[in-house]
């Protein structure tokens, strides 16, 4: 499965985009560590076409004028959604992304149907930790399973620019109140992942989240840190392709059909 | 120094030593073991009137030396009919069993109990594999998860779905939650790998079957060791130790009554369980070092006759047992503590078939006359520690 760069013309100006699979669209917002084409992400475009949109200042793209905060970056998505794919989606939001994802679902929740929400950043508690700024403890937070890391992963000059590019678009406050004062208008069927070592994002944050979301699922993946899918690349593949597949009917136990995402892609 | 009270509710109707896995229940004559099951209820009762902090049940399967393969039922009759004593589950064998039953009974336990759980988390002893036909080889990845996984059930404040390598579950939400947050932990740290999942998850440590003083001093070691990798010190209440004990008016009446039960407990009751042992170990990865799988093969043979093949006088001298007379009894411990460092000690007094008279004469000595010149070591001189021990 290869993934094609393109580039979309939206009224701000340009936005790149990796786009990659064959079936119903699904709109991937990344991680503050950018576009990264995961083996889960792979798994996703078996029956998915995933559209991977670089948030402008990542991986080395310009920030657009007047997109400079969450809120501005969910309206580039909305416009991203009825410029390039051109129907509802479901939507994946990681770290990062998984906060845009939100302010989207808030603003737009109309263009979008499904969502996950992978560790999503935005709603740490004042009092939790931040991120270490070692590289070496900065892993160690990231990942429960360091020596699953690529060794095609971008440069840490590349990784430490779009960790900055994130400053741009919020002032830094650990937690948004006023996205989560909306959070209870999202009426999509909403998952919510987080690894139990995530040494970045508190497992208090996921609550505050499942208990503001009305209609949601959180899931715990074991032996997982923020870095999900690269430390448990099964398990988050089997996870988000049951959902997407069967929405609320993922709380089944479907015997062997739901043996994995295979199962599901093949029926 | 804390006091646990343990009973294996061994059946003592048998009489043939080295008998094969699984011995045969042909010799389990129900009215009696309905007698003895009884009994061995109200000595267990009877501990909270002797003073131990904690009565203890634990799980066995398919075998005359214990007659508890749900301990929680028992947890729940002594639960019901004590007032203050922590009921230790020391403790269900979790790569066995599903972690959400676990989780649901410990729950009910800490309710019934008005907050009284102490819940031991066991990976089991080998036999135990074979009696539930469970893969050896993964018992450390179903105890890791499990343990993880079960403290989410008492922990989370929302629903939450769980996607591991054992267990999947996609919407959980135990009703009853325990009273107790946290609920206190006890887990084996006998191991490498036993000890590092203890410290994690800030467990009491529990070495259970103490076979040479070195022996506990290094698991106690790698226990602070691998507690402060996880960034907490242990106190000496984190330290449970785990003997045998016989008091009598004389050394060689407590001796006499402690060897003959003993040499029931290893030679007749635990038979069978010995060829399951080995060829659990020997066969698979229950362990998955051959160091550590060698030194746990010479363990049973250690819990039988001590390090090196000691005499029974040797092993007392040795302070591996509490034995004689009540005052020896204060002298031992007090030795123990000394080379130990713990705070907590677990006492099986009904060890093979030592007489029930005499076990409930053992529990009166040490109410009377042990517990109250010992009770002092150990505890944390600033009480407002102890209670957070507690």
């Amino acid at each position: 499965m290869s993934f094609t760069e393109k580039t979309a013309s939206l009224s701000k100006g340009s936005v790149k985009y990796h786009v990659g699979g064959e079936g119903r669209p699904i709109l991937y917002l990344h991680s503050g560590g950018g576009i990264r084409v995961t083996q889960p992400v792979l798994d996703l475009a078996e029956n998915h076409t995933v559209f991977m949109m670089v948030t402008p200042g990542f991986d080395g793209t310009d920030y657009l004028d007047g997109v400079d905060t969450m809120e501005g970056m969910a309206e580039l998505a909305k416009e991203f959604i009825d410029s390039e794919i051109g129907e509802k989606c479901d939507l994946i939001g990681y770290s990062f992304g998984g906060w845009v994802a939100c302010w989207l679902a808030v603003l737009h929740g109309d263009l979008v149907d499904q969502i996950i929400l992978q560790a999503p950043a935005g709603f740490r508690g004042k009092d939790a930790p931040g991120l270490p700024t070692d590289p070496a403890e900065f892993v160690k937070v990231m990942y429960a399973h360091p020596e699953k890391i690529p060794s095609e992963d971008k440069p840490e000059d590349v990784l430490k620019h779009n960790r900055e590019a994130m400053g741009h678009y919020h002032s830094g406050a650990p937690m948004d109140n006023a996205l989560v004062a909306r959070l209870g208008e999202i009426e999509n069927l909403v998952l919510v992942v987080h690894g139990t070592e995530d040494g970045a994002i508190p497992k208090e944050s996921m609550q505050l989240l499942k208990s503001k979301l009305n209609r949601s699922h959180l899931v715990y993946v074991y032996d997982a840190a923020h870095g999900l899918e690269i430390d448990q690349p099964e398990r988050v593949s089997l996870l988000v392709n049951d959902f997407l597949a069967r929405g609320e009917g993922f709380l089944v136990n479907w015997g062997d059909e739901a043996a994995g995402f295979e199962a599901v892609s093949k029926a | 120094m804390r006091f646990s009270y343990t009973h294996h509710m061994p059946y003592t109707g048998i009489k043939q030593a080295g008998q094969d896995w699984p011995v045969a229940n042909n010799q389990f004559d129900p009215v009696k073991g309905s007698e003895m099951f009884n009994k061995y209820v109200e000595d267990k009762i009877y501990a909270e009137q002797t003073g131990f902090d904690w009565i203890g049940c634990n799980e066995h399967h398919m075998s005359p030396y214990g007659l508890m393969p749900n301990p929680n039922l028992v947890g729940a009759i002594v639960a019901h009919r004590t007032k203050t004593a922590g009921i230790l589950q020391s403790g269900n064998i979790l790569p066995l069993m599903n972690p959400l039953r676990i989780a649901e009974e410990y729950a009910m336990l800490d309710i019934i109990s008005g907050g009284r759980l102490v819940a031991g988390l066991m990976r089991g002893i080998p036999h135990e594999y074979i009696a539930y036909n469970a893969s050896p080889s993964e018992s450390y990845g179903r105890m890791g998860e499990a343990t993880a996984l079960i403290l989410k059930c008492w922990t989370e404040t929302e629903p939450f779905g769980w996607e591991g390598e054992f267990y999947q579950y996609r919407a959980v939400s135990i009703w009853p939650k325990p009273i107790q947050n946290p609920v206190p932990i006890l887990m084996s740290a006998t191991s490498p790998f036993s000890s590092e999942l203890a410290a994690k998850h800030h467990a009491i440590a529990g070495i259970l079957a103490l076979t040479s003083m070195e022996d506990g001093r290094k698991h106690i070691e790698n226990f602070k060791v691998n507690a402060r990798k996880f960034g907490w010190e242990p106190t000496p209440l984190h330290i449970n130790i785990g003997m045998n004990c016989c008091i009598a008016p004389t050394y060689e009446e407590a001796k006499t009554i402690l060897q003959a039960g003993q040499e029931y407990f290893f030679g007749v009751l635990g038979g069978g369980i010995r060829t399951a042992q080995k060829l659990v170990v020997q066969k698979t990865r229950y362990y998955h070092d051959q160091e550590v799988a060698k030194a746990q093969a010479q363990k049973f043979v250690n819990m039988r006759s001590g390090a090196g093949g000691m005499s029974f006088d040797e092993r007392v001298e040795a302070g591996l047992m509490i034995c004689g007379t009540p005052e020896m009894a204060i002298d031992q411990i007090t030795n123990a503590y000394k080379e130990l460092g713990m705070g907590r000690l677990g006492m099986t007094i009904k060890v093979g078939n030592v007489a029930d008279e005499h076990v409930t004469r053992t529990q009166d000595y040490l109410r009377d006359i042990v517990f109250p010149a010992v009770r002092h070591l150990g505890e944390p001189e600033d009480p407002a520690a102890a209670q957070a021990a507690e």
